[in-house]
Order: C-alpha cells, then sequence, then structure tokens
C-alpha cells in the first residue's frame, strides 16, 4: 500500500506514542533473539570463514534478511515502550532516496565523501580522533593536534573532554555546555594550528 | 533529529551491534546491523550511518567476529543500496604496541575492502583510558586503507585471516600501551623515536604478510 507521506522523524514521534506497547525485556529478549534466528534459518545465512563476502547470492539473502528483520519488529522506542512499525514502501522510499554524498569541511580542507563499492580503488575518507575516548583537559588541544598534523588524516572525530575549568562536565548541568563548546573551539584551533583550519570536525 | 533537520545539517546516525548480545551469533548480529543500517535513513533521515560491531566478551571491534560482521555487512549495505556508512575502531591494546596497530590494520583492511566510505578512530585500548589515543594510530588507518584499496577481495581475506592470528591470543593480556604524553613531546606534537620504531615494526609486519605500502 502506497503511503502517505514520506517517513521522518515527526511521524516517528506520533508512532512513537501509539504503537504496540511491550516491555523492553520482550524487546531484547524474545523479539529480537528469536526473529534473527528465524531469518538465518530462513536465509541459509551462513559466512563461513570469509571477512568481505564473495558469494553474491548469499549477499542477497543477507539484504533480504535484514530488510525483512526491520520490516517485521519495527523500532522499540524506549521512552514509551512502544514499537514502531514502518510499511515495506515506506522503508523502500528511504532507501531509494538516500544522499548519495556530501562535503565535509571548507575551502582547500574540504572532503567529498562518496558512495564506494566492494574492492573499490579509491581509498576511503579517514576521520581520525579518540572516537569519544576520555582526554584530559589540559592535553585535549595537543592529542587533536596530533592528528590534524596527519596528512592520512582527511577530518577529525573528537574526543570526551574530562573537565572543563576543572569541573566534570555532568550531564544536566552548566559544565556539559561549556565542554561541548570548548570541545569545539579546541578541536577547530587544533585544526587551525595544524595548517588546515577548514578541516571538517 | 527536528533541529538538524530542519538546519539542513549532516546527519550521522549511529549504531554499534553487539557480538555476543541479545541478537546472539555472527550471521544474527549482522542481520540486525543491516536492519539498522537502514533504519538510519527510514528514522532519522540520515546522511551517513556509523557503524561499530563490538565483542561483548573484549570490547573490542578488531576480533575475527565483530570483523566478519562488519565486513558482511558493508558489503551487502554496499552492493544493494547507496548508503554512505562508517565504522569505528576499539582495539584492545594501547597506543605505542604493535598489537594495537596491527589491530587497526585488520579492520581497516576489512572497511576498504567491504566498501566502507569512512573509517573513525582509532580508540585505542578500547576507548576507555584517559590520553591513550594519538595520531599514529590514525596514521596507520589511513596507509594500511590506501594500501587496500583496489586489492583483490579473496587476498584481503586471506591477509585479514593470517593478521588477526597474530593477536587474537593476546586479548586478554593486551599491552595497555602509553598515554599520550608519553607517546608525544607534547610542545612540537611529535611522536617519540621509540613509537617511530613500533611502527615501523608494524608495518614491516604486514608487509611480510603481503601488503603493498
Amino acid at each position: 500500500m502506497t503511503f502517505s507521506r514520506s517517513m521522518d522523524c515527526f511521524e516517528f514521534y506520533e508512532r512513537a506514542k501509539k504503537g504496540t506497547k511491550m516491555s523492553q525485556d520482550d524487546w531484547d529478549l524474545m523479539t529480537i533473539p528469536m526473529k534473527s534466528m528465524e531469518l538465518k534459518q530462513k536465509y541459509n545465512l551462513d559466512f563461513k570463514n570469509e571477512f568481505i563476502p564473495t558469494d553474491k547470492d548469499m549477499m542477497e539473502n543477507l539484504f533480504k534478511a535484514g530488510f525483512e528483520m526491520l520490516l517485521d519488529c519495527g523500532i522499540f522506542c524506549t521512552d514509551t515502550s512502544r514499537v514502531v512499525k514502518y510499511t515495506e514502501d515506506e522503508i523502500w522510499d528511504a532507501l531509494n532516496n538516500v544522499q548519495k554524498g556530501f562535503t565535509l569541511g571548507t575551502g582547500r580542507d574540504a572532503v567529498n565523501v562518496k558512495k564506494r563499492s566492494v574492492g573499490d580503488k579509491r581509498k576511503p575518507i579517514v576521520q581520525g580522533g579518540p572516537t569519544g575516548s576520555p582526554i584530559s583537559e589540559n592535553m585535549f588541544m595537543p592529542v587533536h593536534m596530533s592528528y590534524a598534523l596527519e596528512k592520512e588524516v582527511d577530518t577529525i572525530v573528537n574526543g570526551v573532554m574530562m573537565t572543563v575549568r576543572g569541573k566534570p562536565p555532568i550531564p544536566k548541568s552548566p559544565y556539559e555546555i561549556l565542554a561541548a563548546k570548548t570541545e569545539t573551539r579546541l578541536i577547530k584551533n587544533a585544526a587551525a594550528m595544524a595548517g588546515r583550519p577548514g578541516m571538517g570536525i | 533529529m527536528a533541529h538538524y533537520q530542519g538546519n539542513s545539517d549532516i546527519i550521522m546516525d549511529e549504531q554499534m551491534p553487539i557480538f555476543g548480545g541479545y541478537a546472539g551469533g555472527i550471521e544474527e548480529t549482522t542481520i540486525v546491523d543491516i536492519a539498522t543500517h537502514i533504519n538510519a535513513f527510514v528514522m532519522s533521515n540520515a546522511s551517513w550511518h556509523l557503524d561499530g560491531p563490538v565483542h561483548i566478551r573484549w570490547g573490542s571491534t578488531n576480533t575475527r567476529e565483530t570483523l566478519q560482521i562488519a565486513g558482511w555487512a558493508c558489503a551487502t549495505i554496499s552492493e544493494f543500496t547507496d548508503i554512505i556508512s562508517g565504522n569505528q575502531y576499539y582495539p584492545c591494546a594501547g597506543p605505542c604496541t604493535e598489537m594495537c596497530l596491527l589491530e587497526a590494520s585488520a579492520q581497516s583492511m576489512t572497511d576498504t575492502a567491504s566498501g566502507r566510505e569512512i573509517l573513525s578512530g582509532v580508540a585505542a585500548a578500547k576507548g576507555v583510558v584517559q590520553d591513550k589515543t594519538t595520531g599514529m594510530e590514525a596514521r596507520m588507518m589511513g596507509e594500511v586503507a590506501r594500501a587496500t584499496s583496489g586489492m583483490d577481495i579473496a587476498e584481503v581475506n586471506g591477509i585479514i585471516d593470517n593478521l588477526v592470528k597474530l593477536y587474537e591470543k593476546d586479548y586478554a593480556k593486551a599491552p595497555e600501551g602509553k598515554t599520550f604524553q608519553e607517546c608525544y613531546d607534547v610542545a612540537t606534537v611529535t611522536p617519540t623515536d621509540e613509537y617511530v620504531k613500533v611502527y615501523d615494526g608494524a608495518r614491516r609486519k604486514l608487509e611480510e604478510l603481503g601488503l603493498v605500502f
């Protein structure tokens, strides 16, 4: 059945208020393990010892299994304890209209992120950084600068500053906001000091 | 999400499937990984999806099982959709150790060959110890990605298999490595000679396995 309009976060919010009620235990301990096991058997999935698949038929079966997992189970909203379901057409609408590329950063430091394929000859984008690791306040800028100084690195992914003005950035305190803003400013400074002020962060 | 969408921002939607978690085994967890990739674009109207299959016992993305999940999920998503996908790096070992660099290399090879668009890392020492990440691990991730690009997939599978064998027995006693302050001259932001030597050693091991830099 065709859908009335494309799915978005607003429609998700509406469905998260009206979907089927379920406990998180039922979702975690019944829905997910039972359905994933059922789909593995239905599609005869066996990866053997390969890290990167060479069997196109098995890949197609895996795609069907993943699609069916989302279609049949939907998404569990932990805030409302309700299940949000999509129709098959809504899922295809999203898949058929994904963003096929975008730019990170500005000026000569900008990089274009483009679709790659299996065995692609083009190097992927390297987003260098602590990736959420804890970083002390006094080391925050040099640590991030060490990534910006590497030519193999295209953009920066941040670490987490453990204190700001010596205080821990406790959630829902003003220090949380100060820490988030300070992180961004220090990383931008680090990239600029490395001679790459337009780096995407 | 409403703010990002209203602001025309680039939206990254992240999820880390857990091998050994609720979904269970390798294939089951990969099914969930595919489903959550797709969901990012239905629910969040994402620009790209950040993946990160992680091992429930070791807290690492570089194990044999999690590399298989990442490789199969990404190759399948690459083959059947236009989704842009990234992966994040959590090796067991800390900076300035050969194990850390080899772990990151195995994942970089898996990601690059399976069609991943963005490599995000490296959160050395599982990303949980203060100041234990440096630019050198990201350099290795990038150099290995460059070397792997365009390689034959069967050859890549063979090298990763041998590469993982070099470190997979050591998860429980993975070397802690050193802090950024111990790995770099902080004033000049330059790696120590010791780290450069460790890096060279790891690179030589990768060359012995068949990777051409």
